[in-house]
């Protein structure tokens, strides 16, 4: 591990303190200056060459501020400290070239956790919600967030999220045979006192860079799932992860309203299956044309498509008279069986035809070029 | 309120829920066939698709309602006195039986604006005016779903034993409905495509459930689609499948007709069993 060469600067006397004692304590870390005022650590605090600079936002104009320390300090990383998380401001500091946001006072695994999530890529902005949306019920779309979550983080090489919001029945947590501690009930119920660092500790990794933030354990948890409380966690999460892909219910409630509103793409998923599934498909594509920008924020992909050809996707297109955006072939006993093993991670090969469709998507998905907003 | 308290007096239609956990088990399609067999059978019934948003009833009927729930809850909410509900129900008629569908909204907006309350005002004036009511709705303990199945008569709760997450639901959603105070006698098991592809074994999931599958209906997911697709119920189609015999046996034990014959729960099964290997 690195030796990290801190410069910290906190306008209370009385959390420099407390916040040097827990540097000075901490493992492979260094305190090599303090100040209390900022313009004094930007005059003087390169003398000691840091390389992590734990700068206080609460006192100070903060944007401005941070753009001078990334110009004064360019080989050190910023970190961000205030007193209670705010996405605004965690926002307008990443923005302005700081790394991450951490709460205070912190403690030595915190801010050791701070360093691992935020150290190489930083906590960037740069995140794209993607919900995925079914109109009426059965749609494939778990087995679909399951390995495309894994397929983003493959080729991205950056942190995915996979969070389960189908509060009554989610699968997630079978289809990758976890039992965990905390859920999006817990994840949800405690919004107000987290911060980005202690978030991630609801979500249970599952892969290198792929972590689930599980459903409800049973039913009647659902309602304590507040959509206002929901959408909060999504913005905190976006300083976590470069994907963030939501598993909502089937059908218009708030839950799958506040997800999709909280997303930069929603898929439509639909599962064929000799019903009247186009209809259901056009029926809520209705309901998304009121927002302005439809055209580049809803996609559609259809499932169990056979044959799986770019003909019956045209066909499709036809029916729905809007694009599909991706269709999956059938694969009904891979992936029950992978699901009935709790093994999705390992279980669906690369090289069949369910996964390949997915990496294609997964590459569209990378390959996307960024819209800030 | 007084109205419905002495028409319920007076005649109060059986209301039969059908329920699951998962989607795509097949509860639309079990609801048009209990329906039809019911109104085969004499009685004078209503099948009512709570899908409020995404109802397939009058899909699988080839239905064009002119009027629907959504319409008939506006109208009670209006109305002092008794609401005539016939002029809200799309009626269903083939070869000598007709039964009454109670449609989904034609508006997704109407769809989500709908209060249960309203829906279970509109139950309550309609029970009094069919023998069987049958519900047909999605697979979730919403408001709505719970508060219809409080005044139930029973709850068809139909599983598929397919993968492990959709039995875990099952269980899941079973022990919610016994803690939240339903008798087991309100509930019965329904399995449907008991023969689909799937290395699970009926015997651990009823294990699992502690609970017998009151009723098996087989695997023919062909004939089912062609059905939906003429929009003809399969039990009162001409031609007779295993399907239509099992959904068939199914009303026979709800309405105690089967009584004589059976009373073990899986007689449906080894009968079209046996007969299928004759």
């Amino acid at each position: 591990m690195p030796e990290y060469r801190v410069l910290l600067i906190e306008s209370n006397r009385i959390m420099m303190e407390r916040l040097s004692s827990v540097v000075r304590n901490t493992k492979n870390f260094q305190l090599v200056s303090r100040a209390m005022d900022a313009r004094e650590a930007l005059g003087q605090g390169g003398v000691f060459v840091p390389n992590l600079i734990l700068l206080d936002i609460d006192a100070q104009e903060s944007m401005q501020l941070v753009r001078e320390f990334v110009r004064a300090f360019p080989q050190a990383g910023i970190l961000a400290l205030s007193s209670q998380w705010n996405a605004q401001a965690a926002s307008t500091v990443v923005k302005a070239g700081a790394k991450g946001y951490l709460i205070k006072p912190f403690t030595s695994d915190e801010l050791i956790a701070a360093i691992n999530t935020f150290g190489n890529s930083g906590m960037g902005m740069i995140s794209e919600v993607m919900t995925f949306f079914s109109p009426k019920g059965k749609s494939g779309k778990t087995t679909l967030i399951a390995n495309l979550g894994m397929a983003l983080a493959q080729k991205s090489g950056q942190n995915v999220a996979i969070i389960d919001a189908d509060l009554q029945f989610g699968d997630m947590a079978v289809f990758f045979n976890l039992d965990p501690q905390s859920t999006i009930v817990e994840a949800t119920r405690d919004i107000k006192f987290l911060s980005p660092i202690s978030l991630n500790s609801y979500f249970m990794p599952i892969a290198d860079h792929v972590r689930v933030l599980c459903g409800t354990k049973r039913p009647e948890f659902a309602e304590d799932v507040s959509p206002k409380a929901f959408a909060e966690m999504i913005s905190m999460a976006r300083s976590l992860f470069r994907y963030i892909l939501v598993d909502v219910p089937s059908a218009f409630n708030p839950i799958s309203v506040a997800a999709a509103e909280a997303s930069e793409q929603v898929y439509l998923v639909s599962m064929i299956s000799g019903g009247y599934e186009d209809k259901h498909m056009r029926r809520a594509l209705d309901i998304f044309k009121a927002w302005p920008d439809y055209e580049t924020k809803v996609k559609t992909i259809f499932t169990r498509v056979e044959p799986c050809d770019i003909q019956k996707q045209q066909q499709l297109e036809t029916l729905i008279e809007y694009p599909v955006c991706s269709i999956l072939p059938n694969e009904y006993l891979l992936v029950s069986e992978a699901a009935n093993n709790g093994r999705m991670a390992v279980d669906i090969k690369p090289g069949s035809p369910l996964a390949r469709s997915i990496d294609l998507l997964a590459a569209k998905i990378c390959g996307r070029p960024h819209k800030v907003g | 309120m007084v109205k419905q308290k002495v028409e319920e007096e007076i005649r109060s239609g059986i209301i039969m829920t059908v329920f699951s956990t998962a989607s795509a088990v097949g509860k639309t399609l079990l609801s048009i066939n209990m329906a039809a067999e019911l109104a085969r059978s004499g009685y004078k019934v209503c099948v009512v698709d709570l899908d409020l948003q995404f109802g397939d009833i009058c899909n699988y009927l080839h239905l064009s309602p002119q009027k629907t729930i959504y319409d008939a809850q506006k109208a009670a909410e209006n109305t002092v006195g008794q609401l005539d509900y016939g002029e809200y129900m799309t009626p269903y008629e083939y070869e000598d039986t007709i039964f009454s569908v109670l449609a989904a909204p034609q508006k997704m907006e109407e769809a989500y604006n709908i209060s249960t309350q309203a829906v279970i005002e509109v139950l309550a004036g309609i029970r009094g005016e069919y023998d069987y009511v049958v519900l047909d709705t999605t697979a979730t303990f919403s408001d709505l779903n719970l508060a219809v199945m409080d005044l139930s008569t029973m709850i068809t709760f139909v599983g598929i034993v397919d993968f492990i997450p959709t039995i875990k639901n099952m269980k899941v959603g079973y022990d919610t409905m016994r803690s939240i105070g339903y008798e087991k006698n309100k509930i019965r098991f329904v399995l449907n495509r008991s023969n689909s592809k799937t290395h699970i074994e009926l015997q651990d999931v009823e294990q699992l459930l502690e609970e017998r599958f009151y009723h098996i209906l087989p695997n023919d997911f062909l004939t089912a689609i062609d059905s939906i697709h003429q929009g003809i119920p399969l039990v009162i189609n001409d031609e007779e499948t295993a399907l239509s015999r099992g959904m068939q046996e199914l009303i026979e034990k709800y309405t105690n007709r089967a009584r004589q014959r059976s009373s073990r729960k899986n007689a449906s099964l080894s009968s079209w069993v046996k007969r299928l290997f004759k």
